[in-house]
């Protein structure tokens, strides 16, 4: 199998061989629900982080006990394989209050999920201001020592340094992936590259980066893809399985970049650590300041500028906006941005879901109608 | 030249016959078990009405909810651009349609060529569709063809709080409980039907030419309420039953991508550009 096969079938969960490795030689696996989970700290502590996802997962009985009907499916999704023992091979989890959604999911987890020994809440505020850096640096410090702490792991200026340093190198074979699908005729569809984004965060990262840096040699080898209709960029709730996707490239599209949490927004900015600088700062400075998130107050021309930006580098014909229902981030968010970008002539799709797509005969419809308005262009 | 749209839905399924600029015949029938079916039966249908077979087709595009499975038709479009292009041709000055359907209510923005600019469509659930009325028209006791007279008999219509299809049906069974006179609940879901389409009518804009498609078009007194919500009047459909629209906008297309191919026959540096290549 080649690298690039190896990364695009890389199984989540029960047959993940990296899991059974890592935990093989005694060390220690840590879960993490959102995009401001200080993955470079896990990193340096010799703990594999673990991005929480719920692919493939269909039914929520367990989860349905705790929750209310307006919370959404895919935090639902995730606490149903928490509460199913899906997630038992982890030895702690790093919520933050990213979303409601998420937070709630906290709750229920601390006390009803028993085989996760620790667990931990980072806070984060919700507007971007020095005195909340001030507030969420602490929150990552206080953070950094819990865990050194709890694993018994000393965690030196040192160690941090090379955490980032994986994690920049990361960042920069996958802004190289994300050139390439910029192409006219991209080498490599938007399902395979959604593949290797979800690869990044369920397996260790260096052994990641030598794969990716592998299949990149393969990807660029290959002819592009000519066939399309429209060229499409993808963003709103966080996405964890390649389904909807697959729906647009099936119907004639192909998904060349995105905005999502998972996606683009993980990797643009790179951790800098001045010479004689703190790296734990830098961290919480990258995290803070780059790239924010909808569930901050004060940031959504940046965030209407970074879809502009992105849109017009991929040169997309158009963007589909897709929303898990009872998104409290992304719902009324989607909506705003398709007010701004449609009148500077970016066609908008707002497309509602549910984390399990059951309703695909409508979604197609949706899509194809959307693919339909812009491949006329 | 003949062309027939065949549009098969989630209740209904409907098949247009057009020879060069003007529409022949068309049926509409109940759904069958299978798209497929319901395709075959309604175009067959109609064909005879013509007195025609499948053999005197030259082409056929499909829409509708089933529309992928339709083995006679030489390609799909989706039934938003259907029906923008169906309402333009029966009226030019059309320029926002309104589609109520069996599951789909959407609103399409179509240009003075027909062509659907932007759209949007109802993402939750059956509230503000046919299936809405259906499932009501059952809890009173009534055909779904008598909806709007029975309505038009209401003194004070009542107001449905339930936007959940299935809720809303046990708020009109208890409203029946308490002796509630019919015509007046029959009057508020016409009304709540109406208030639902229109947040939809709200979030695409209103533009000038606004028409109503679907069958649910054919309840004078959704349509009423509609019109009074928003504060406009629809523009007609002249002879055209708002129900085949989808249908003919399809018949429409066949004749376009007819005469395109056509047109790549006639010009040789044309060239077939069938290379699939896509990564999975």
């Amino acid at each position: 199998m080649t690298a690039l096969e190896e990364l695009k079938k890389l199984p989540t969960r029960k047959e993940n061989p990296y899991i059974k490795e890592w935990k093989g030689k005694g060390r220690s696996i840590v879960g993490f629900t959102c995009h401001y989970a200080p993955k470079e700290i896990f990193y340096a502590a010799d703990i594999f982080p673990y991005r929480l996802e719920a692919r493939g997962t269909r039914e929520t009985g367990l989860a349905d006990v705790y929750y209310h009907r307006f919370n959404c499916t895919y935090s639902r999704c995730i606490l149903q394989e928490g509460l199913s023992g899906g997630y038992a091979f982890l030895d702690g989890l790093c919520f933050l209050n990213g979303c409601e959604q998420i937070r709630r999911m906290y709750e229920v987890w601390k006390e009803h999920v028993p085989t996760t020994d620790y667990q931990y809440m980072i806070t984060i505020p919700h507007s971007i201001y020095d005195e909340g850096f001030e507030w969420y640096k602490e929150e990552v410090f206080r953070f950094k020592e819990d865990l050194a702490n709890n694993f018994a792991t000393r965690l030196t200026k040192g160690d941090l340094r090379a955490g980032i340093d994986v994690y920049n190198e990361s960042k920069r074979l996958l802004k190289e992936l994300y050139e390439l699908r910029k192409s006219d005729h991209p080498p490599i569809s938007g399902a395979e590259a959604m593949k290797l984004i979800f690869a990044a965060d369920i397996m260790p990262r260096e052994k990641y980066n030598t794969l990716l840096k592998e299949a990149m040699k393969e990807i660029r080898s290959r002819d592009g893809i000519k066939d399309y209709k429209a060229r499409i960029m993808v963003g709103g709730s966080p996405l964890d399985d390649t389904q909807i996707i697959e729906i647009i490239e099936n119907l004639g599209g192909i998904v060349v970049t995105d905005t999502l949490c998972g996606g683009s927004r993980n990797f643009q900015e790179f951790v800098e650590v001045e010479k004689d600088g703190d790296p734990l700062e830098a961290i919480a400075r990258c995290y803070y300041y780059s790239n924010p998130c909808p569930r901050m107050l004060n940031s959504f021309d940046s965030r209407c500028e970074y879809t502009e930006k992105m849109a017009g580098e991929a040169n997309v014909d158009g963007i589909i906006l897709q929303k898990i229902v009872f998104c409290d981030n992304h719902s009324v968010e989607c909506t705003m941005i398709a007010d701004e970008l449609e009148p500077k002539g970016i066609p908008v799709l707002n497309l509602e879901r549910e984390h399990m797509l059951t309703d695909v005969g409508r979604v197609r419809t949706r899509i194809e109608a959307f693919i339909e308005r812009i491949s006329r262009r | 030249m003949i062309y027939v749209g065949c549009d098969v839905g989630s209740l209904s399924g409907e098949a247009v016959i057009i020879e060069d600029d003007s529409i022949i015949k068309y049926e509409i029938i109940r759904v069958r078990p299978r798209p497929e079916q319901t395709a075959f039966e309604v175009t067959k249908k109609a064909l005879a009405e013509a007195k025609m077979s499948f053999d005197d087709i030259d082409y056929c595009v499909s829409t509708g909810y089933g529309r992928e499975k339709i083995p006679f038709s030489k390609g799909s479009i989706s039934e938003i651009s259907c029906h923008g292009r169906g309402a333009q041709w029966a009226n030019p000055s059309v320029r926002t349609i309104i589609d109520i359907g069996g599951q789909d209510a959407k609103v399409i923005k179509v240009d003075k060529l027909g062509y659907m600019v932007d759209f949007v469509m109802n993402d939750k659930c059956a509230a503000g569709t046919g299936r809405f009325l259906e499932g009501m028209a059952k809890v009173l006791g009534v055909d779904l063809e008598d909806l709007a007279a029975l309505s038009s008999e209401a003194a004070s219509p009542v107001a449905l709080t339930k936007t959940c299809t299935v809720l809303a049906q046990f708020e009109v069974l208890y409203m029946l409980n308490d002796g509630i006179d019919r015509s007046n609940i029959a009057a508020g879901i016409n009304r709540a039907m109406a208030e639902r389409i229109s947040k939809l009518v709200r979030r695409v804009g209103i533009k000038e030419g606004v028409a109503i498609t679907g069958g649910v078009a054919k309840n004078f007194a959704v349509v009423q309420s509609l019109s009074e919500v928003l504060g406009l009047q629809f523009v007609s459909l002249g002879e055209v039953d708002p129900q085949i629209v989808g249908a003919l906008g399809a018949a429409l297309f066949a004749k376009e991508r007819w005469q395109k191919a056509r047109q790549r026959e006639a010009t040789p540096t044309g060239g077939n550009k069938e290379t699939k290549s896509v990564y999975v």
